[in-house]
């Protein structure tokens, strides 16, 4: 066992980390701008640009097919834009992807880790593979105890459960302690313990100076990790900031109205109705219940429910994009 | 190269993990050899080289067939990466694409070489394989090999996409380039048309060379032209390999 914090350990192992390769820490770890991909026909990224400072965590939210993963896969340099350009510790990460991804740790959504190995040869391969020598060893058991996962260190990862694959795979991505960070659904399929342990951990690295790149399908782990929001959509950032920021802004007042599929819903024009999908229609700041009611006329029986909208991330999504937040929608922070 | 020496040992380690498919690799060839020994003995004899016993070619032969199968381990352990979703995670390290291959080349040349070596001590000495020759000289040409089958495995590693496809290449070489070369049975027992093509096999010259060494005596001088187009082959594939390769393109572990 370490004498010191995980946390400190993180921070000590990033300092060496830059005495050795002599860079000086930057404010903007990642700077990606005007990223063009497309697939055929199919845009999709229009000019994107993101950046992301040293101990900030980004919350990149956006349906699926918004282009969130085409742009963490061009930032990690796995596959090219057809423009733009991408820095990462002010190296050019497009003409030297090999320095720049020294500054990298990506974990897929996919999990990837050697089954046949223990978690510690895990973490200390991809330490190693990541440069850390006489280190590495002291680095996999940090992070270990960071992810919970120090009494299993010894024991092979085809005998771990789900939750500890995940973790065993988070772990591998943030050995090395990179100066970016990008977590692609780390909590998929993870129980509430090792959900909570690894947004403790991602507020441990960011509050160390590492920017954080985080998706996740539950809006709440936004919230948790009080992340700076970003929304996609159809290849384009179209709003960015805090999450109070963003309702203070964008989020809609109003009303939710479910009605039957025989309703008329032109009458319900004045309130400038949205379809929400399921019969459900976002109503403007404007509709009452009292309106809406005198709206319907003789049809106030084929309303079946009305609910005030909360300000909230699902409704500032709505409002940036026109489009319903719904389970498929993923966020990347 | 650090970085292929952390893929280089991480191949072994997984290798240690499981050693089942060398443990087989090592067992079918010996018991293949004493069955082949007394056809190719036979053989020897018509030649006229009467003090042959058929385990001068019989046991070498039986490496390079195997040893085949060995080599495309280096393109099994490739696509298996991509099966365990590990691929991606080694592209997004700081292993250039080259080092990536180094790393997963290195580690079973090493082997290869290795595997050789002692099949061929031991098919000997159980089958009575006279070690008094060169060793140098039949060291050249299970080093050169080896670098030429690990080639051609990595360039069909480069090839294709499923590793369905690249197992049929590593049949194509054991069997077919196995029997072409005189492998299986010696190069004059086969008719004419195959003795004619043998040439273009690399297992006709590596064939050539433990065959220099084991029944005519011959030294470094006498493989020279063996190990010289076992090379030439290894460059050959190992260039085109390289230049083919795409670390971005998607491989089927299972189809």
């Amino acid at each position: 066992m370490l004498g010191i914090t995980p946390v400190r350990e993180l921070g000590q192992a990033r300092t060496r980390w830059r005495a050795r390769s002599g860079t000086v820490r930057l404010d903007r770890v990642l700077v990606a701008k005007d990223i063009e991909k497309a697939y055929g026909d199919v845009v999709a990224l229009r000019g994107t640009d993101l950046s992301v400072a040293a101990g900030e965590v980004v919350a990149l939210l956006g349906r699926n097919g918004a282009g969130k993963s085409t742009l963490l896969s061009i930032i990690a340099g796995l596959r090219p834009p057809d423009a733009g350009s991408v820095e990462i510790h002010g190296i050019d990460a497009l003409a030297d992807p090999v320095a720049a991804s020294q500054h990298l740790g990506i974990a897929p959504q996919d999990t990837g880790v050697y089954r046949v190995l223990t978690v510690r040869e895990n973490l200390e391969f991809f330490g190693e593979l990541a440069g850390l020598k006489a280190t590495r060893s002291a680095r996999a058991e940090a992070v270990a105890e960071q992810l919970g996962l120090t009494d299993l260190l010894d024991r092979k990862a085809s005998a771990l459960s789900g939750g500890e694959v995940r973790r065993l795979h988070t772990g591998c991505a943030l050995v090395h302690a990179p100066e970016l960070l990008m977590l692609d659904e780390p909590t998929v399929g993870a129980d509430v313990a090792t959900r909570n342990q690894l947004i403790e951990a991602v507020r441990a690295l960011a509050a160390d100076g590492a920017a954080v790149i985080y998706t996740t399908h539950y809006l709440p782990e936004v919230t948790q990790l009080g992340a700076d929001i970003v929304i996609i959509d159809d290849g384009r950032i179209l709003a960015r900031g805090t999450q109070a920021e963003l309702e203070a802004d964008h989020a809609i007042s109003g009303l939710a109205v479910e009605v039957t599929a025989d309703f008329d819903r032109a009458r319900l024009d004045t309130f400038r109705p949205v379809d929400l999908g399921g019969g459900r229609l976002r109503l403007d700041g404007a509709a009452t219940m009292a309106g809406v009611l005198e709206a319907a006329g003789d049809q106030t029986s084929s309303i079946l429910s009305v609910e005030r909208l909360q300000a909230d991330l699902e409704s500032v999504f709505l409002a940036v994009t026109g489009r319903q937040l719904d389970d498929e929608t993923e966020v990347v922070a | 190269m650090s970085t292929a020496l952390a893929i280089t040992k991480l191949q072994l380690r997984i290798l240690r993990r499981d050693p089942a498919f060398l443990v087989i690799m090592f067992g079918m060839p010996l018991v293949i050899m004493p069955i082949l020994r007394q056809t190719v003995g036979l053989s020897l004899a018509a030649e006229g080289l009467e003090g042959a016993n058929g385990a001068e070619l019989a046991v070498p032969g039986q490496s390079v067939v195997f040893g085949f199968f060995v080599a495309g381990s280096v393109g099994f352990s490739v696509f298996r990466e991509h099966g365990w979703k590990t691929w991606d995670r080694l592209r997004t390290s700081a292993a250039s694409p080259i080092s990536l291959l180094a790393g997963f080349a290195i580690p079973w040349i090493i082997i290869h070489v290795l595997y050789q070596v002692v099949l061929l001590a031991v098919g000997g000495l159980l089958f009575g394989l006279s070690f008094d020759v060169s060793i140098v000289a039949d060291l050249a040409v299970i080093v050169s090999f080896s670098f030429a089958a690990i080639a051609i495995m990595l360039f069909s590693v480069a090839s294709f996409r499923t590793v369905n496809q690249h197992q049929a290449i590593v049949n194509l070489g054991a069997m077919v380039m196995g029997g072409l070369g005189g492998a299986l049975v010696p190069l004059e027992q086969l008719p004419g048309w195959a003795q004619a093509v043998a040439p273009i096999t690399p297992t006709y010259w590596v064939m050539q060379g433990h065959r220099a060494v084991f029944l005519e005596d011959g030294g470094l001088a006498d493989v020279a032209t063996s190990v010289a187009v076992l090379c030439a082959f290894g460059l050959f594939f190992a260039g085109f390999g390289a230049r083919r390769f795409r670390s971005d393109e998607t491989k089927e572990f299972f189809a």
